[in-house]
């Protein structure tokens, strides 16, 4: 019966095992690393082997292919921050276990199917990232985490006030009850709109979105490519789910509110990323700008967008997991900051760097043959089929912004100069190839990827 | 399979990274020489039957197949695009290095993905990526402020293919609506109905993207500093052959897709392509830099072209679709000889330049025929082209035939005048240059000879091409404009 959440299972007993393993090593023994990869890896393929899907408690536990695909993502993004922060003397024997549990709660998003869960979902993905984002023990590393702590707690407060009166509204606590009850529209749409504040925090929507540029320049890069991945991909995941699950019938009311909001974040997070010198701190505006698309999919409020906006998530994480990478493996040991000058000469003195950062750049900007123009074209579809010509041509707009912003760096590139120059190590390595491939490989040929994530997210209900 | 044999094999010029420097221009120059082969093979085959077509289904999720095709319309600029790369690849220094070679090649097989295309996402696809090559050409090689241009020409052409992104999803999100079946093959889409508030809108959608990539007055920005800072093998490269993606997918696209909109729109789109026919010659004729002169003319000839398909008859189709070829072949002639003008002079002033003709006879002959060709002289392509494009006009709008018969005469002024000022007259002072080599003239002696054939049998393409024109259209627009503007 408790088939389908053996993934979650599995990444759980990883959590327990890696504190234990680093309780018993040496401080500096890379032991915890790897059973926090092992303990992902067998996650990972116990959930791409997963074939049995099972709702408990009344809907409150969703275990779909929804939820798989969630788990999926999720566990990519803590194995690439686990191989990217692969350094025991500087991150610490406890970054396996925080990154691990930051992972379960994404997935925990991505079950569950009641407020309560949700909420859990959220404080399990956000309480081990503030300690994450606080471990560079400088000042940016400080400012970084009590930041995040400080507006994250502000959210979580608003959402679960949002829950109470959601609960108070309806009587449940459950999604699927909430279309069903005749409820008092003031109430629910306050409860609605608390709900949704409270989420698109998490997702760094504009006007919600001012911790990102310091959170990520600060925290150290892994727990920077964790957070611009993972952290996105639960709170979207729970989102979706919560829309779409919950309140279909209001889709209109919802719907539209979304769309301002994410034409208002592709283009103000495109818009100013084009003037950072700071790598970190463009790629953190460039995530602002990609929420916004995923939020044009959650908005489309039919079933194209929740699949483009699933779809979506993933082109991006790859995209952005070369990104911050490069940025990885350029600040070397001291952790040094990129700029954009940084960059110059490099695709003459480690071409195979420009290359995965060139591929990086590409799929943000959406250039077809790689994956993030077929997450653009579904998107688009998406925002057409639901009439919203508006938010398509945002999009557009956001992109056109977005391709200086991506081409600024390549120029850069390209450019004679010295620059910084970095060392690979296996782990770095492998996520560079893995993630620069994934992003090709999806880009030429998208078929098998594509028609498995949008299976997950055929909401026929949404029309 | 042929045409997807086209477009993959200049992929394999990533093996060139792989090759020791001294080899890399020969691996790129057996290449571009099996691309001609290809095109070859596809020339010798039966008239009339459409060689090589793959239609793959890509991505069914969203509709999308591969599909490309090496039909009557697509052959010769798919020839073109082959010879012109082999022209550009010959002429290139031996070392640039293996990443210049490989954007050359890689423009080459996007721009044959474009002529062959025949489902719109795929045609998409190849008119996106076109941009990468170019914009590496363009910025990491060329002099001066370089930088900018590329990023001028990127930005220029992804504003209009961006908005044609929503037009294209549009037509097949449409068509998927009427028929329950999501496509986006040209061939089905062309019996899709778009509702009137819509239809205009997405057919301006492609129509500023394919003016922006042609260019046409006045969405030319990217162009002059363009040629002008590209070495010369990247300028005939673009003008020679990407500069024919705008106007051929207006033949391929716009007039099937979009050809009620086209006949409401006619007396807008005569008068854009006529301003810019004249605003283009106008330019040339002030130019003191010898390649802006070209430049400027060819912006004047994009426009006869474009003046030639919005006649919507089947002689002006023919003669924009033939003088397309024959441009090509042409102004990428002209464009080389400048290059090698300029390598022996290094300098592009016309005022500083002249009286070489005593120096260099061979390079004299050569730019004068190519100079007489891209002028119209009875006997050369040019003037094949413009005949049928005239015959065209004749037939929608005689005032534009008019101002087209002037521009001709311009035409002639400026040409002359280029070469007039740059081979005759007083000698500059100063070391004379050496004449052209052997290799060199053996190239502008093929490409010369390729322009003496399209003159004197331009049969030889136009018997190639289908009827392009749409049957009744002009009644259609009419009808259309009785009922209020509804679509028929």
């Amino acid at each position: 019966m408790m088939h389908f959440l053996e993934p979650e299972i599995i990444a759980a007993v990883g959590i327990l095992a890696t504190l234990v393993a680093a309780m018993l090593v040496r401080p500096r023994s890379t032991v915890p690393y790897w059973f926090g990869l092992v303990f992902s890896a067998a996650a990972l393929v116990r959930a791409l082997t997963l074939q049995q899907h099972t709702h408990l408690y009344g809907g409150a536990v969703l275990g779909d292919s929804y939820s798989i695909v969630v788990t999926v993502f999720t566990l990519l993004a803590v194995m690439a921050g686990l191989l990217l922060a692969w350094d025991p003397e500087r991150y610490g024997p406890e970054f396996p276990a925080l990154m691990q549990l930051a992972g379960v709660g994404a997935m925990v998003m991505g079950f569950a199917g009641n407020l309560i869960l949700l909420f859990l979902g959220l404080e399990l993905l956000s309480l081990p990232l503030y300690v994450l984002a606080a471990s560079r023990r400088t000042s940016l590393g400080g400012e970084a985490g009590l930041k995040y702590l400080l507006i994250g707690a502000f959210s979580s407060g608003i959402l679960l006030f949002g829950a109470a009166l959601l609960y108070g509204a309806t009587g449940s606590m459950t999604f699927v009850n909430f279309t069903a009850v005749h409820v008092v529209p003031g109430l629910m749409a306050a409860g609605l709109g608390l709900l949704l504040v409270g989420l698109l925090y998490k997702l760094a929507i504009v006007p919600f979105h001012m911790w990102v540029p310091d959170v990520y320049e600060g925290s150290p890069t892994p727990v920077t490519a964790f957070m611009a991945f993972g952290t996105k991909v639960g709170a979207a995941a729970a989102l979706l789910r919560v829309l779409a699950f919950g309140f279909s019938l209001s889709a209109a009311w919802w719907g539209l509110m979304l769309g301002y909001l994410a034409v208002l974040t592709m283009i103000a997070g495109n818009m100013v990323a084009l003037p950072q010198r700071d790598l970190k701190r463009l790629l953190a505006w460039s995530g602002v700008g990609n929420a916004g698309y995923v939020l044009v999919g959650i908005a489309s409020h039919n079933v194209v967008g929740a699949q483009a906006a699933l779809f979506y998530l993933l082109p991006y994480g790859l995209a952005i997991l070369l990104a911050f990478t490069v940025v990885r493996i350029l600040e070397g040991r001291e952790a040094a900051p990129v700029t954009l000058a940084s960059l110059k000469g490099l695709a003459y003195r480690q071409p195979w760097l420009a290359v995965g950062f060139l591929v990086a750049m590409l799929s943000l900007a959406g250039i077809p043959l790689t994956a993030g123009f077929i997450g653009k074209f579904y998107l688009v579809r998406g925002a057409i089929a639901a009439d919203q010509w508006g938010v398509a041509m945002g999009l557009v707009v956001a992109t056109i912004v977005g391709l200086a912003v991506y081409f600024r760096p390549v120029q850069q590139m390209f450019a004679p100069g010295e620059g910084a120059t970095g060392r690979f190590t296996v782990g770095t390595g492998i996520v560079l190839a893995v993630a620069a491939l994934g992003t090709l490989f999806i880009g030429i040929y998208p078929e098998p990827v594509l028609h498995a994530v949008i299976q997950s997210a055929r909401f026929t209900w949404l029309h | 399979m042929l045409a997807f044999f086209l477009v993959l094999i200049p992929w394999i010029g990533l093996a060139l990274f792989l090759l020791p420097k001294a080899w890399v221009k020969a691996g790129a120059v057996v290449l571009a020489l099996v691309e001609v082969l290809l095109f070859a093979r596809a020339l010798v085959a039966p008239v009339g039957k459409s060689l090589g077509t793959v239609d793959w289904n890509w991505i069914p999720s969203l509709g999308v197949h591969f599909h490309l095709s090496l039909d009557g319309l697509s052959l010769f600029l798919v020839g073109l695009a082959t010879v012109i790369t082999l022209a550009a690849v010959l002429t290139s220094p031996r070392d640039r290095g293996a990443a210049y070679y490989f954007w050359l090649l890689l423009a080459e097989s996007t721009a044959i993905g474009v002529f062959t295309a025949l489902d719109l996402v795929t045609f998409y696809v190849f008119w996106e990526v076109v941009l990468v090559p170019v914009f590496f050409l363009l910025g990491g090689w060329a002099i001066g402020p370089a930088r900018r241009t590329a990023l001028k020409w990127l930005i220029m052409n992804l504003f209009g293919s961006l908005f044609m992104l929503i037009g294209v999803v549009a037509l097949g999100v449409v068509h998927a609506q009427e028929t329950g079946h999501l496509t986006f093959q040209l061939a089905s889409l062309a019996h899709t109905t778009l509702v009137p508030a819509v239809a205009p809108w997405v057919f301006l959608s492609f129509l500023v993207a394919f003016i922006i990539k042609a260019p046409l007055w006045p969405l030319h920005g990217w162009m002059p500093p363009a040629y002008s800072d590209a070495p010369a093998p990247v300028t005939a490269v673009i003008s020679g052959v990407l500069s024919k993606l705008g106007v051929f997918a207006m033949v391929r696209i716009l007039v099937p897709l979009f050809h009620v909109e086209m006949a409401q729109a006619e007396p807008w789109l005569m008068a854009l392509a006529a301003v810019g026919l004249v605003y283009g010659a106008e330019l040339a004729l002030r130019q003191k830099d010898v390649k802006m002169v070209a430049a400027y003319g060819s912006l004047s000839h994009m426009a006869m072209m474009a003046l030639g398909i919005f006649t919507l008859t089947q002689a002006g189709l023919v003669g924009a679709t033939f003088y397309m070829v024959a441009h090509g072949v042409m102004l990428g002639g002209v464009f080389l000889i400048l290059g090698w003008y300029e390598d022996r002079t290094g300098s592009r002033e016309l005022r500083t330049l002249g009286g070489l003709n005593q120096a260099v006879p061979k390079l004299t002959v050569w730019f004068q025929i190519f100079a007489l060709a891209t002028l119209g002289l009875p006997g050369l392509p040019g003037f094949a082209g413009e005949y049928m494009i005239f015959q065209g006009l004749i037939q929608s709008n005689v005032t534009v035939a008019v101002v087209a018969g002037v521009i001709l005469v311009v035409a002639a002024w400026y040409m002359l005048r280029l070469f007039q000022g740059a081979m005759q007259g007083p000698r500059a002072p100063g070391r004379a240059p050496g004449d052209l080599t052997t290799p060199q003239v053996g190239l502008i002696g093929a490409l010369g000879l390729l322009v003496l054939v399209l003159g004197i049998w331009p049969a030889s393409v136009t018997s190639h091409l289908p009827t392009l024109a749409p049957s009744g259209v002009h009644q259609a627009a009419q009808a259309a404009a009785r009922k209020g503007g509804e679509r028929a």
